[in-house]
């Protein structure tokens, strides 16, 4: 607050009877249509000159987009398909988020999920029914997840190490863990052109939720998303995890354990990413292989920003990127573009978006009553 | 093993250490001068990618590889001053900006490079520092490339810039302390600006390498991430270009290991080599008692290390 | 600029006169027709408490400030001085209380880019030679290769002098320069100084507080109190300045909102065991400097104590080592006679509670609503949250609203972010959340009235002592004087960390007080320890 604000507004202004119940509350969740809105529009417009450049038409293009992505039930499933790994591993940024950290490494969670989940079930193959050995499978995943991102927190809590650059370093050493075990002592001799684990094999992986081809990482990513929606805003340690997250040195003063919130809000998120890692195993791969290091944790990183670490924006910033993706196919065929276009555009979209941030606090009428000089 | 099956080893060893050092030397030199300015730029992978297809597109039209890196450089110097230009915008993240800018990057390498995926291009020379062997094996791969030794080059150039010029004293200022530097009249937006958009075109340079170089053709799979991991280089050369050549052979030497010891059939378990220079990195900075001293080093006003 | 080349050989010390200088901010008048006159080669020591308007003066002068009336003569020429810069090409210069060297530049290099002509390739060997002539003309000594981080404070200080002296900056302002300095380095540095300014090499205007120094060292003094110059002159003795610097207790009695305060319930006469004790408190700041030295006090159920010091003694780590933020080193608290550690189960059984300074800083969050920060204290609690988890949001809203009336907190809504209160506000948001519970057994607070206006802060002192006349242990941390001598039964001086002073309210004279201030180091002028 600036010095002038201390005489701010005093009992008997008036300007409590003049506002009306959560004015405040509609001016900002308008402030948070509308900044994205613009940025969204400022976005294609930019992509719109790209493509005049090169000749082609952008209403074409944004019209086959728009039918790539979300114009027909198969493109719907497509762009589910694509967005259910991105809702968990957004997930893996926005819980630490909450408590004030900056992780990045939500890749490295998902890969280890996905070696675990493609391991835990090998000694039992035929030995137990397929629904116990998913159960296994998930909760190999999430457990290596969590450690993964667990260890991250408590090297912050620990020893003060930045989690940005530890969770990114975990990153490289998990590729290569990866890489060790499927090419080393885990590989499969069954398949020499592109190392693997042994496969679970096609009776026990996880059928797509019935009438679609969509996996059920979507349905999972989505529930996971409420309940750590509820686990932040509607429940006590949430509320302690806002506390430490907007301010540790009142999270201290208030007797909160403020290391071990931080570490749990890690645990939950590489649990996340560890989750969608045991769905890519289980739905797509079958086994874990080099394939699960495709990215999906640093376009999480960015979907999570984007829906600015809010457990309900996730699914919703999710299908629009996953909805971009899905179109690529069909913008190639048509146009004759590179399947890189939608690349493109999503890089695009990711830097206005961001950028946009800075627009937040600068328009007056979005902002509350109480905060606004007055005359 | 024979004596011969080790040299053979060491040789191969140093060789790809060279090889495979000359990107991270590059995006690792372009870094330290951005962070020395106060600044993270998580993006360099984005600006390498296009740095490369850049490079090989100038190259294959012009036919002079030279052009090539000049224009790689180019296109790093405007994305890293894309970079800068973000981030001085207040309550814009530059962590997430890192990351966009990499996705901006690559997207725009893979979307401009298509064409030029199966036509190739004039590559760099290479000079050819071997030839007094008498084993031509050996004397092939100790072929060196230009660039490397250009790196080299830059390596101390910049620790010389960074102790004798009014320049390279304002950069250090400016990391360092930002208050100090507006008490000094130092512009110090305009000094991150510039910082950030040199370091872009090193890692531009760096791409060049990879197309023009080694592996010396553009395809989409053509980086593994060396622009990523400047930010680990960092840390590990304390910030310090000369260290940072150190760090570059380091992380190019566990990287070569693997294909070395593959060649004289050694096949399992180098991968944890590969996570080496990781580990090590992770475990410099939890080491009991040196978090302090570690951070000693860093510049003062970087948001990576509060 | 003009006047930039170097030259070491300039004729030598600036005289300085400032004639009726006035500065407001806002109704606040922080400067009051100060006038203040520094002849060439003059150590000119300036005294005040916090708050007396020392550093407005110096802002001023510097050009950080521009004084609403008023005018600065150098030499006898009036100058404008717009902005520091000038200043500086003025021949100002100013050694601030926080350092300004580059922590990871060497000294040498330091003093080459404070230079603006340095030239763009440094040629070390002739700037070396420079540098090294330079220092032969001045009695300073510091290792120039070394980072300045690297550095002790008492090099770090004398490298900001040779800084100013390298710049060519004759008139000197020191803002407490030996506050970070132990008593030998002070004296070395302040000493070479004075030899100086014997030598009508500089003009020195230095703030303190410490008395000692200014009996060995200054020329001429003058005291600030409240914006106004107070006093001043020549060969005063600890004593007269002591008085000048803290007021008359009688003169100022009624400014400070006495009068408000509701009547006090006596003391209980036998006092038993402590409600509060600090035993042997040690902490250290961020930089690893110690910042508490052996705090030891104690505070019954229904006593106020109130601590007054100057602003930078330990005050905030004592407030923080007490509620949790900041790890003590060694020592212990006891609550009700129980060891206690600050965990929130142990906040609670002991009903401690906790009004840190700048509340929006330090004890709220300023994304929250202001219902939220209100139930900070016990929103895992029924009926807050059903079995301890379930937050129930319409009784936290409920509970908010309750308190924002009963402490007078003006916001919109119960869901509007703190941080978008006024500061009165906040602090009345804050309190509602520590003073609303029951029974409160003890109750730290620091700097409860900084930066409020006279109604809020009456009101909110008031609100202290009916928490004392309650029966609750007060620990009062203030940088007002007035505000402790008002409030606390018990009055006691932290100094350099640890507790320098203590008395009965009914035995404190200000002189004795002012004179603590400055670290109870005044040998035969200083009163026993209380």
């Amino acid at each position: 607050m600036e010095k002038g604000a201390v005489s701010g507004v005093e009992p008997g202004t008036g300007l409590t009877e003049l506002l009306p119940q959560g004015g405040d509350r509609l001016r900002r969740a308008a402030e948070f249509v509308a900044v994205p809105a613009f940025a969204l529009l400022v976005a294609a417009a930019l992509f719109s000159a790209v493509l005049l450049g090169m000749g082609q038409s952008p209403l074409a293009f944004f019209e086959l987009l728009w039918r790539g992505a979300f114009g027909s039930a198969f493109s719907w499933q497509n762009t589910l398909q694509r967005a259910a790994p991105l809702i968990l591993t957004a997930l893996c940024v926005a819980l630490p988020a909450r408590a004030g950290l900056m992780v990045i490494g939500g890749e490295g969670a998902f890969v280890v999920g996905g070696l675990a989940a493609a391991i835990a079930p090998l000694p039992f193959l035929g030995l137990a029914p397929a629904p116990v050995l998913l159960a296994l499978m998930a909760a190999a995943g999430m457990l290596a997840g969590a450690l993964w991102i667990g260890l991250v927190g408590v090297l912050r809590h620990r020893r003060g190490v930045n989690e940005t650059i530890s969770s990114l370093l975990l990153t490289y050493i998990a590729v290569a863990v990866l890489s060790f075990l499927v090419e080393g002592p885990l590989r499969d001799p069954a398949t020499p052109n592109k190392p693997s684990t042994h496969p679970i094999g096609a009776d026990v992986m996880l059928a797509p939720i019935p009438g679609t081809s969509v996996h059920w990482g979507l349905v999972a990513g989505i529930v996971a998303c409420v309940l750590a929606h509820l686990l932040i805003s509607r429940t006590s340690t949430g509320f302690a995890i806002r506390i430490a997250g907007g301010n540790p040195r009142t999270a201290l003063g208030q007797g909160l354990p403020v290391g071990k919130l931080i570490v749990l809000c890690c645990l939950l998120a590489g649990g996340a990413a560890g989750l969608a890692g045991f769905f890519d195993v289980a739905t797509v791969h079958g086994a874990a292989n080099v394939s699960l290091v495709a990215g999906y944790g640093f376009t999480g990183i960015l979907v999570s920003f984007l829906a600015r670490h809010n457990a309900l924006a996730i699914p919703p910033v999710a299908i629009l990127f996953g909805g971009i993706g899905a179109a690529g196919g069909l913008i190639q065929r048509r146009l004759g573009l590179p399947d890189a276009t939608v690349a493109l555009l999503e890089g695009v979209i990711f830097v206005t978006l961001l950028t946009s941030e800075t627009l937040y606090g600068r328009f007056a009428l979005f902002q509350p009553r109480a905060a606004r000089p007055r005359p | 093993m024979t004596d011969t099956g080790v040299i053979t080893v060491l040789i191969a060893l140093l060789a790809g250490a060279i090889r495979v050092s000359t990107p991270f030397l590059f995006v690792s030199l372009g870094e330290c001068l951005t962070e020395k300015s106060g600044r993270v730029n998580l993006g360099l992978e984005g600006t390498l990618v296009l740095g490369a297809m850049v490079a090989f597109a100038i190259s294959y039209h012009s036919g002079s590889p030279w052009l090539g890196v000049a224009a790689a450089a180019g296109a790093g110097f405007l994305m890293g001053a894309l970079h800068g230009a973000i981030c001085r915008l207040p309550r814009v993240n530059d962590i997430a900006i890192g990351i966009a800018m990499m996705s901006f990057g690559t997207g725009l390498a893979l979307f401009l490079g298509k064409p030029y995926i199966q036509p190739s291009a004039p590559r760099l020379p290479s000079l050819p520092l071997g030839d007094w062997l008498d084993m031509p094996a050996l004397a092939q791969m100790l072929d060196v490339s230009p660039l490397f030794l250009v790196g080299l080059a830059l390596a101390f150039l910049l620790d010389w810039v960074f102790r004798n010029t009014r320049a390279g004293l304002i950069v250090r200022v400016t990391g360092d302390d930002a208050a100090a530097a507006r008490a000094l009249g130092i512009g110090v937006d305009r000094v991150r600006l510039f910082a950030t958009a040199l370091g872009g075109a090193s890692a531009g340079v760096g791409g060049a390498f990879l197309s023009l170089y080694y592996p010396g053709s553009w395809n989409e799979g053509l980086s593994s991430g060396q622009g990523l991991m400047a930010v680990a280089l960092v840390i590990f050369a304390r910030w310090q270009p000369r260290r940072c050549l150190l760090a570059s052979l380091f992380f190019g030497a566990a990287s070569a290991l693997g294909p070395a010891l593959q060649s004289v059939g050694i096949t399992a378990g180098y991968y944890f080599l590969n996570a080496a220079p990781y580990v090590l990195t992770l475990l410099i900075m939890a080491g009991s008692g040196s978090a302090r001293r570690a951070a000693q080093y860093a510049p003062g006003e970087l948001s990576i290390n509060r | 600029m003009s006047n930039e080349a170097l030259s070491f050989t300039s004729p030598g010390a600036i005289a300085l006169e400032a004639i009726g200088l006035s500065k407001r901010f806002g109704s606040f008048k922080a400067l009051d027709d100060v006038s203040l006159k520094v002849p060439a080669g003059e150590f000119h020591a300036l005294l005040g408490e916090n708050g007396a308007g020392k550093s407005t003066l110096v802002k001023c002068l510097m050009g950080f400030h521009r004084a609403d009336e008023g005018a600065v003569l150098l030499d006898g020429r009036e100058v404008s001085v717009r902005n520091p810069r000038e200043a500086q090409g003025l021949g100002l210069g100013m050694v601030y209380q926080h350092f300004t060297l580059v922590p990871s530049l060497t000294a040498a290099e330091n003093l080459v880019i404070a230079r603006r002509d340095a030239p763009a390739v440094i040629d070390w060997a002739a700037e070396r030679r420079r540098i090294e002539a330079f220092l032969d003309r001045t009695p300073f000594r510091v290792p120039l290769d070394r980072r300045v981080g690297a550095l002790s404070a008492g090099e770090r200080q004398k490298l900001e002098i040779l800084k100013l002296l390298y710049l060519d900056q004759r008139f000197m302002i020191l803002d407490e320069p030996t506050s970070v300095l132990t008593p030998a380095e002070a004296d070395e540095i302040l000493g070479h100084l004075k030899a100086m300014t014997e030598r009508g090499e500089i003009t020195v205007l230095m703030i303190t507080h410490k008395f000692r120094e200014v009996q060995a060292f200054a020329d001429a003094v003058t005291v600030l109190r409240r914006g106004r110059v107070v006093g001043g002159g020549r060969g005063l003795s600890t004593r007269e300045m002591a008085t000048m610097m803290v007021g008359e207790a009688a003169a100022t009695a009624g400014a400070s909102g006495k009068a408000a305060l509701p009547e006090r319930r006596a003391m209980p006469a036998s006092v038993g065991e402590p409600a509060l004790e600090l035993a042997g408190l040690f902490a250290e700041d961020d930089d690893g400097r110690p910042a508490l030295r052996g705090v030891s006090l104690k505070v019954a159920a229904g006593e106020i104590v109130g601590i007054a010091g100057v602003s930078g003694n330990g005050q905030g780590a004592l407030v923080e080592t007490c509620c949790g933020q900041r790890p003590l080193s060694s020592g212990q608290m006891f609550v009700n006679g129980r060891d206690f550690l600050p965990t929130r189960r142990a906040f609670d059984a002991a009903g401690l509670f906790v009004v840190p300074e700048e509340p929006l800083k330090n004890a709220a969050v300023a994304g929250m609503s202001v219902a939220d920060n209100i139930v900070f204290r016990r929103f895992e609690k029924p009926p807050l949250s059903r079995r301890g988890w379930w937050l129930d949001r319409r009784a936290i809203r409920a509970a908010g609203r309750e308190l924002m009336t009963r402490f007078r907190v003006a916001s919109p809504s119960p869901d509007t972010p703190i941080g978008a209160l006024s500061g009165g506000n906040v602090q009345r948001a804050v309190l509602a959340r520590e003073l609303s519970a029951e029974p409160i057994a003890v109750l730290i607070v620091a700097n409860p009235c900084f930066g409020l206006d006279f109604a809020s802060a009456a009101e909110i002192r008031a609100r202290i002592v009916a928490a004392r006349n309650a029966g609750a242990a007060v620990l009062l941390i203030s940088e007002d004087l007035d505000e402790v001598l008002d409030l606390s039964d018990t009055v006691a001086v932290i100094s350099h960390g640890q507790i320098a002073y203590k008395a009965p309210i009914a035995e404190v004279d200000r002189g004795t007080i002012g004179i603590h201030f400055a670290g109870g180091s005044e040998g035969e002028q200083g009163a026993p320890l209380g």
